[in-house]
C-alpha cells in the first residue's frame, strides 16, 4: 500500500477569502463546502490516521469531522483559523471514538497495516518497532495526541494548544511527559539510541 | 483558545506523573524518537472522493432527518413502495425458479436440446440478476439509513426525527427479512451481513419509540462497530446505489 510517510506533512493552502468560503458553506453552498474540504482533508485525514492507526477508522473519523464541522459552522466565528477549528473537531472526534472503543476492546492492527508499518519504519528491530507503537498507544489520550501531533505531524505547540483546548506551555509539558513515558517503556532498548 | 461548538467534548485524559517525572531529559533519546515518530501509524493516501461521497450522503440524510422528513428519502413518502418493489423482484425470481422446475419435470422433445444449452444459463442469469438487484436495493437503503443514523449523532436527537428514523428502519427491516428468506439469503457471503443488518435495525426500531439517550445510542453504536457494518456495506454496495434507489422512486 502506498504511504506518504516520507513526505513532509501537508498543510492546507492559504485561501484568499477563506472567511467568505466559510460564510458560503454556512449557507449550504456545496461548492464552498467542497472547496473547504479540498483545502483541509489531507491534513485532517493524516491527523485522524495518526491518532487511530487504522485506515478504515481514519476514513470514518475524517468523514465525521467534516459532517460535524459543516453542521456546526454557526459556532465558527472566525476568531481562529478555520484549520485550527477543524483540527479541534478532528481531535475531539478521534479521541472520543478511541475512548469508546478502548472500553470495549483492545485494538488490533490489521495485518496489512502491520506490514505497512514494518516497511515504512526506520527502526530495524521488529520487537522495538512493536514496542514503540504499543507504548505510544498506551499513552494517556491527551498526551498521545500532543506527541503524535508534534513529533509525527509537525504541529506547533500553539496549534496543538488550540486544538486540544490547552495552553502552548501545557502542550510543551505534555510532550516532555510523553517522551519520558516512552523512554521508560523502552528502557530495555537503550543501546538503539546510544548507537 | 479557539471557539468550539458546544457539543465538542474536549475533556481529555492527560494521565498523572509517574516515575518519568523524575527523569532528566535525554537529548539522544529525544532525537531518536523524533526520527522514529513519523513512521508510527504512517498515513496512507487519503481516499478523498470516497470520503466526500459519504459526507454528501450523510449531509443529505441528516438534512432530511432534521427537517422531519427522512421520508425525503423516498421510502417514507411512499412507505409501501420499497418493500413492494423488492418483494416484486423476489417474487419474479421465485416465479423463474418454478418455471425452470416445471420445464425440468416435463421436458418436451422439442425443448430438450434448447433447455440443455441456452435457456438454463439465461434463466439462471436472470434470476441471479433479480436477486442481486433486490439485494443491492436493500443494502443501499440500509447503508443510507445507517449513515443517517450516524449523522444524527452530530445534532441533538429530536423526537420527530427519531421516530422518522424508526419508521424508515422498519421498512428496511421488512425488506431485509424478505431477502433473508429468499434464495439470496442462502448466499454464504450475504447471509451474515443480512443477519447483522437485521439485528441492528431491530435495535433501532425498538429504541426509536422515544428519543435515543446515550445508553440507547451506545447499544446501537456498539453493534454497528463490533460488526463493522458500514465498512462491510460499503464493500458490497456500489457507490451511489442508495441515491439511485432513492431517485428511482420518483
Amino acid at each position: 500500500m502506498e504511504t506518504e510517510s516520507s513526505l513532509p506533512p501537508t498543510r492546507p493552502p492559504a485561501l484568499d477569502g477563506q472567511q467568505l468560503l466559510v460564510d458560503r458553506a454556512r449557507r449550504g453552498d456545496p461548492a464552498a463546502q467542497r472547496a473547504l474540504y479540498d483545502a483541509h482533508v489531507e491534513r485532517v485525514y493524516r491527523l485522524t490516521y495518526r491518532l487511530s492507526g487504522r485506515e478504515e477508522m481514519a476514513r470514518e473519523l475524517t468523514q465525521d469531522t467534516f459532517v460535524r464541522a459543516f453542521a456546526g459552522l454557526d459556532a465558527y466565528r472566525g476568531d481562529s483559523a478555520f484549520a485550527t477549528w477543524l483540527h479541534s473537531i478532528a481531535v475531539s472526534v478521534s479521541l472520543n471514538e478511541l475512548k469508546r472503543r478502548k472500553r470495549q476492546q483492545t485494538r488490533e492492527a490489521p495485518l496489512d497495516e502491520a506490514l505497512l508499518m514494518a516497511r515504512s519504519t526506520p527502526i530495524g528491530d521488529p520487537v522495538l518497532r512493536d514496542r514503540l507503537a504499543a507504548a505510544v498507544d498506551a499513552l494517556p489520550e491527551g498526551c498521545r495526541a500532543v506527541f503524535m501531533m508534534h513529533d509525527a505531524e509537525g504541529f506547533t505547540h500553539e496549534e496543538i494548544g488550540m486544538a486540544l483546548g490547552i495552553s502552548a506551555g501545557t502542550s510543551k509539558a505534555q510532550l516532555s511527559r510523553a517522551r519520558a513515558k516512552l523512554r521508560v517503556a523502552l528502557a530495555g532498548f537503550e543501546q538503539e539510541w546510544r548507537s | 483558545m479557539t471557539q468550539t461548538p458546544d457539543w465538542l467534548d474536549r475533556s481529555y485524559d492527560f494521565g498523572d506523573d509517574g516515575i518519568e517525572a523524575t527523569l532528566v531529559p535525554d537529548p539522544a533519546f529525544d532525537a531518536w524518537l523524533e526520527a522514529a515518530a513519523p513512521s508510527i501509524h504512517a498515513p496512507q493516501r487519503a481516499p478523498k472522493e470516497a470520503m466526500w461521497s459519504a459526507i454528501e450522503a450523510a449531509q443529505r440524510t441528516a438534512r432530511d432527518a432534521n427537517a422531519g422528513r427522512i421520508g425525503g428519502v423516498r421510502p417514507l413518502r411512499r412507505p409501501w413502495l420499497m418493500p413492494v418493489t423488492i418483494a416484486a423482484t423476489l417474487l419474479l425470481g421465485v416465479a423463474l425458479d418454478r418455471m425452470i422446475l416445471s420445464r425440468t419435470a416435463t421436458p418436451s422433445p422439442h425443448s430438450t436440446a434448447v433447455v440443455a444449452t441456452h435457456p438454463p444459463v439465461t434463466d439462471s442469469a436472470a434470476r441471479a440478476d433479480l436477486y442481486r438487484l433486490a439485494a443491492v436495493q436493500t443494502l443501499g437503503q440500509a447503508e443510507a439509513l445507517l449513515t443517517a443514523y450516524r449523522a444524527g449523532g452530530a445534532t441533538r436527537p429530536r423526537d420527530a426525527s427519531t421516530r422518522q428514523l424508526g419508521s424508515w428502519a422498519r421498512e428496511v427491516l421488512g425488506s431485509t427479512r424478505l431477502l433473508i428468506d429468499s434464495p439470496a439469503g442462502a448466499d454464504p457471503q450475504l447471509r451474515p451481513l443480512l443477519n447483522d443488518i437485521e439485528l441492528v435495525l431491530v435495535q433501532i426500531v425498538r429504541l426509536s419509540g422515544s428519543p435515543l439517550d446515550s445508553t440507547d445510542r451506545a447499544l446501537i453504536d456498539g453493534a454497528l462497530r463490533d460488526r463493522d457494518l458500514l465498512p462491510r456495506l460499503r464493500t458490497v454496495v456500489p457507490a451511489g446505489t442508495a441515491d439511485a434507489s432513492i431517485a428511482s422512486d420518483d
